[in-house]
């Protein structure tokens, strides 16, 4: 049975486990859940994800939750197709660890508030965005870039110099602030831009860029 | 050579690997960076942890990548803390990352604001802690359900996922909430995560083993 996404277009955790697939080379189909209906809080849905977020998998019967697990699932069972997305040797690995644990706890929790205050609240409530708070903000976010300037300084992604889940996972959540939300905080420092601009000329990641809207089978 | 742990005796992510070492039986050295002095800001510090936070040994920073490096190389000694079949790690995965962005990201700002701000000599917000034991205690609600049908987060073996809480689920009654206790399911469980000798080890501070 084919792999399915469930998941809601614009979503950032949705499109990381989409980018991932793709990667991958791995057929999914996409059943849309519609946030904007509250279908997420229906029982049927809760009772697959209990806590009521986008996405999830349905993977021939086994269910998983939270995009970034279910990107390292799939970088596991395919880890022989496609890019490999985690490293095996035991340090490499760790260092990727390390790599994802700054985007999750570094990065994340500023660059996905950023984007819901300035983009998302907007557009559900029509109140316009506090630019004073996304200023502070950047200015939160310059600071841990400054630390990824220097690192990209020296190696070509953040665990190293392959590719890994880690950097990717970036990506949602960078292409909205470098693009519609306009910060600055990435271009201005050359070794980040480099890098990003290299994760989004990605084909997987074009594919998503603007949302996920199908699967693959 | 022994493997040392840099950090702050009373850090919870400190105290996050520490746990970790004493479940798998790893004797390790321990260098007390006083953060009130502002040693994590330091030059020589920041040279190995840009982020100015906890580190180790081959050089690695991030508590729960640190944790999750000790429960691979020692994978054989100690408790099993990260399941190898994909499907039972994958659940792992799923509880781990429940514990970043659904407890985690509530309870550590619930823990700042009613106490780490006092250590800094500011005043704690009550609508901000309010709001976020509200949210807290509405994610607690799915663990009581998930925690009705099975032992632990993951499954009936205990994981790294679990002893994740720890550090600042240990640190919400000191701020005045309830949250886990109240709820029948996830106050069993975490006792039994409290009752575990790692973590009795290191709950009122780190010393090293080695």
């Amino acid at each position: 049975m084919v792999l399915t996404l469930y998941g809601y277009t614009r979503s950032t955790c949705t499109q990381r486990v989409a980018m991932t697939l793709l990667e991958k080379g791995v057929p999914f189909k996409f059943v849309l859940v519609d946030l904007l209906k509250g279908e997420q809080k229906a029982p049927a849905y809760m009772e697959k994800q209990p806590f009521g977020q986008v996405p999830y998998i349905d993977d021939d019967g086994f269910i998983l939750y939270e995009s970034r697990p279910i990107a390292r699932y799939i970088a596991e069972k395919y880890a022989g197709q496609g890019e490999p997305l985690i490293p095996t040797e035991l340090k490499a690995k760790a260092l990727f660890e390390q790599a994802f644990s700054i985007e999750n706890f570094n990065y994340n929790p500023i660059a996905s508030k950023a984007v819901f205050d300035k983009l998302v609240k907007p557009q559900l409530t029509g109140i316009p965005p506090d630019q004073t708070q996304f200023d502070t903000l950047m200015t939160e976010l310059g600071t841990k870039l400054n630390v990824y300037d220097q690192i990209l300084a020296k190696q070509k992604y953040l665990a190293g110099d392959q590719v890994t889940l880690a950097d990717l996972s970036h990506l949602p959540y960078a292409e909205l602030l470098h693009g519609k939300a306009g910060t600055k905080v990435f271009e201005e420092r050359p070794n980040v831009l480099r890098w990003l601009n290299e994760l989004r000329a990605r084909p997987s990641w074009q594919a998503v860029k603007d949302g996920v809207v199908a699967g693959t089978a | 050579m022994v493997l040392t742990l840099y950090g702050n005796p009373q850090s919870t992510c400190t105290k996050r690997v520490a746990t970790v070492f004493q479940e798998k039986q790893v004797p390790f050295k321990f260098v007390a960076i006083d953060f009130a002095k502002g040693e994590h800001k330091a030059p020589e510090f920041v040279a190995k942890q840009p982020f100015g936070q906890d580190d180790d040994g081959y050089i690695i920073y991030e508590s729960r990548a640190i944790a999750r490096y000790i429960e691979e190389k020692f994978a054989d000694q100690g408790t099993p803390l990260i399941p190898k079949d994909l499907k039972a790690k994958g659940q792992f995965e799923q509880a781990a990352s429940v514990e970043v962005s659904n407890f985690d990201v509530y309870a550590s700002a619930a823990v700042y604001e009613n106490l780490f701000k006092k250590f800094q000599g500011q005043t704690p917000d009550p609508d901000v802690f309010n709001a976020l034991i509200k949210k807290l205690e509405a994610k607690l609600d799915v663990y009581d359900q998930i925690l009705s049908k099975q032992k632990y987060l993951a499954g009936e073996e205990v994981t790294l996922a679990d002893l994740a809480h720890l550090p600042y689920g240990s640190l919400l009654p000191a701020v005045g909430s309830n949250a886990i206790e109240s709820r029948p399911n996830v106050a069993r469980w975490f006792k039994s995560l409290q009752d575990r000798p790692s973590w009795q080890a290191v709950k009122d501070g780190i010393t090293a083993t080695a």
